[in-house]
């Protein structure tokens, strides 16, 4: 079910109504009703692998519950420092035990989902297992993200962050919470859970703030995201020799944008919707095109998944027995230098699986290692900067922040090139034609428009994107935009509404019965 | 009175490292410091390495919080409550 369509509308309508007058301690209820039409609708059948994690992690979250309660009063009944110790480390290496357990079933089954296209074909020659069961697994909807939810959760129970929840239910809300469940965010138990359980009342601004935000999204995915998709499909779909470098370039420029723009736009609807409940979700984007540094850049996108890495596998590792050892090892070597040896190794850890979390091509494991890279000599180098800057009598003024911007989208637009194409191969063939072939005038030339996209096409996400980045700049600069809206003259206000909405429908791409394409997030 | 002394003395060290790792954190008057970007994972892991040196403590990943990092106090703050256990 797309947020997109007739069916959602219609759910979330209900939900909304039902929602705000059931008495409050029930309205969690209609949340986990919802969510399990959204994800059955979605799915067409029972979400056996999403009630599999619920349980496991529900199990899971009680065990360290109940765990870390016994360890607290052995401790406390007992005498002697060294016998504590030694408690909390027989305690420790129970819960350490189910973690690992727990880990390689939830790992495990999104590694079965997420590889198994890779592996239909050894699976076939299996004695046994027929071929209606291999064209039977199909990934679950949403499992790349609820899986790592709630993995993040049984690891924040058996550090102590937050509590393990007693109710199954409401374990299977927070994830399956239906706004996030597809493409996130991604969320924290003791930000979302309390949430849910609190007491919500209707409020018409926080209603309208919604919407705007809900619309917004949708300008964002059907004006811009799926226009752009035309073209860079076209252009992808093309025998490579035969596109002239500029072209890639610009479809390449533009596929930047297209991620952006159908991710963030997902986003901003998810956040619209969970608005309107009164549910407030992380925020996953802070304009990553201003960044100035690649590290700026993974800073402001996708910011809940970045997290998510640096507090469960970053942190996790470098502060691990084996990471201190490490440390401690290399720390003094190399003019100190050493100490950055630890930090590389994570890093490198955090953008192989951020690699394959997104993908399961060679492309993608590529990809993350070429962020790893980047960000581990960036680590290394950063010491030197001052130093350069002075010698080649660099001013941090406007002029060298473009210049930082520029470098960070050439970055990103090298990497952009091994997501986007299909293979290595065609990665490669795209290179060469950006290298070695320009043919700048193609750009120019009645070529640009015959990829699918005409002159009024072009036209128009030009228009589109002087709003996006006035918008943008606003919101870099601190302000809101809804609250500035809010405060103008009704007239005014929803001159602007209806205009947005007519733009929608008019300028906005759809497929037959006004279907719009699929979110790109969706199948990572 | 000698408590006291201490107290500041550790208060002092905190700050030197932090100064050492990320000047802005000492200006920074704010309550989250690592998602406002003043202060980075390498810029913690740095921190955090320091800080074990110096105090002779142990800090486990559960404590690299963004609570206990939102600003200079709250590093100091955290770094007493694990002397203090």
């Amino acid at each position: 079910m797309q947020f997109l369509s007739g069916s959602f509308m219609i759910l979330w309508m209900i939900a909304f109504a039902l929602y705000y007058l059931v008495p409050p301690k029930m309205q969690w209820y209609v949340l986990l009703a919802a969510g399990i039409i959204f994800y059955v609708a979605g799915t067409g059948g029972i979400p056996a692998a999403l009630l599999l994690t619920a349980i496991s992690t529900y199990g899971c979250g009680l065990f360290l519950r109940n765990n870390l309660e016994k360890q607290k009063e052995a401790v406390l009944a007992c005498e002697g420092k060294e016998e504590k110790k030694r408690l909390k480390e027989t305690f420790a290496g129970k819960r350490k035990r189910m973690q690992i357990l727990y880990f390689i079933v939830n790992l495990g089954l999104l590694l079965f989902y997420k590889y198994s296209v890779l592996t239909l074909p050894f699976l076939q020659k299996i004695p046994g297992i027929s071929t209606d069961f291999v064209k039977n697994v199909v990934m679950p909807l949403g499992i790349s993200f609820y899986t790592l939810t709630a993995m993040g959760y049984v690891i924040d129970v058996g550090r102590e962050n937050c509590e393990a929840e007693g109710s199954f239910l409401k374990v299977l809300l927070f994830l399956s919470w239906f706004p996030a469940i597809t493409q996130g965010p991604f969320n924290r138990f003791r930000a979302l859970g309390e949430q849910f359980l609190q007491k919500h009342e209707f409020d018409y601004d926080r209603l309208l703030r919604s919407i705007q935000r809900f619309v917004w999204g949708a300008f964002k995915k059907l004006v811009i995201a799926d226009r752009i998709g035309i073209f860079v499909d076209r252009v992808f779909e093309s025998e490579a020799s035969s596109v002239p470098g500029s072209i890639f370039v610009c479809a390449v420029v533009l596929y930047m944008l297209q991620l952006y723009a159908d991710f963030s736009g997902y986003i901003d609807m998810a956040m619209g919707v969970s608005e309107s409940f009164d549910i407030a979700l992380p925020e996953n984007f802070k304009r990553p095109y201003f960044a100035r540094t690649v590290a700026d850049f993974w800073r402001r996108w996708h910011i809940t998944l970045g997290t998510w890495f640096k507090d469960y596998v970053m942190f996790s590792f470098v502060m691990s027995g084996s990471g201190r050892k490490l440390g401690k090892a290399f720390k003094k070597k190399w003019n100190g230098m050493g100490r950055h040896v630890v930090p590389i190794i994570g890093t490198m850890l955090v953008w192989f699986f951020t690699g394959a979390w997104h993908g399961r091509t060679l492309n993608y494991m590529l990809w993350g290692v070429y962020y790893g890279i980047i960000m581990s000599v960036s680590l290394v180098l950063e010491s030197f900067y001052p130093i350069w800057k002075q010698k080649l009598h660099i001013r941090e003024g406007k002029g060298y922040a473009l210049f930082c911007m520029v470098r960070t989208w050439g970055i990103v637009f090298v990497a952009d090139i091994l997501i986007r194409s299909e293979s290595l191969a065609q990665a490669g063939a795209v290179f060469r034609a950006v290298f070695t072939r320009l043919e700048a005038e193609a750009l120019l030339s009645k070529r640009i428009t015959s990829y699918g996209l005409s002159k009024y096409d072009f036209l128009l996400l030009l228009l589109a994107f002087t709003v996006w980045l006035a918008v943008s700049v606003w919101e870099e600069k601190g302000k809101d935009v809804r609250a500035y809206l809010a405060g103008r003259p009704a007239i005014l206000r929803w001159s602007w509404y209806y205009g947005v909405v007519l733009l929608l429908l008019i300028t906005g791409i759809y497929g037959g019965s006004y279907d719009t394409a699929a979110f790109l997030y969706q199948s990572f | 009175m000698k408590l006291k002394g201490e107290n500041q003395k550790m208060e002092e060290k905190v700050l030197e490292i932090l100064e050492e790792h990320c000047e802005e954190a000492l200006d920074y008057d704010g309550d989250s410091m690592m998602e406002d970007g003043v202060i980075d994972s390498f810029t913690v892991i740095n921190v955090v390495s320091d800080l074990e040196e110096e105090f002779d403590i142990e800090i486990d990943a559960k404590y690299v919080i963004a609570e206990n990092f939102k600003n200079k106090e709250a590093i100091i703050a955290f770094v007493r409550r694990l002397m203090e256990e």
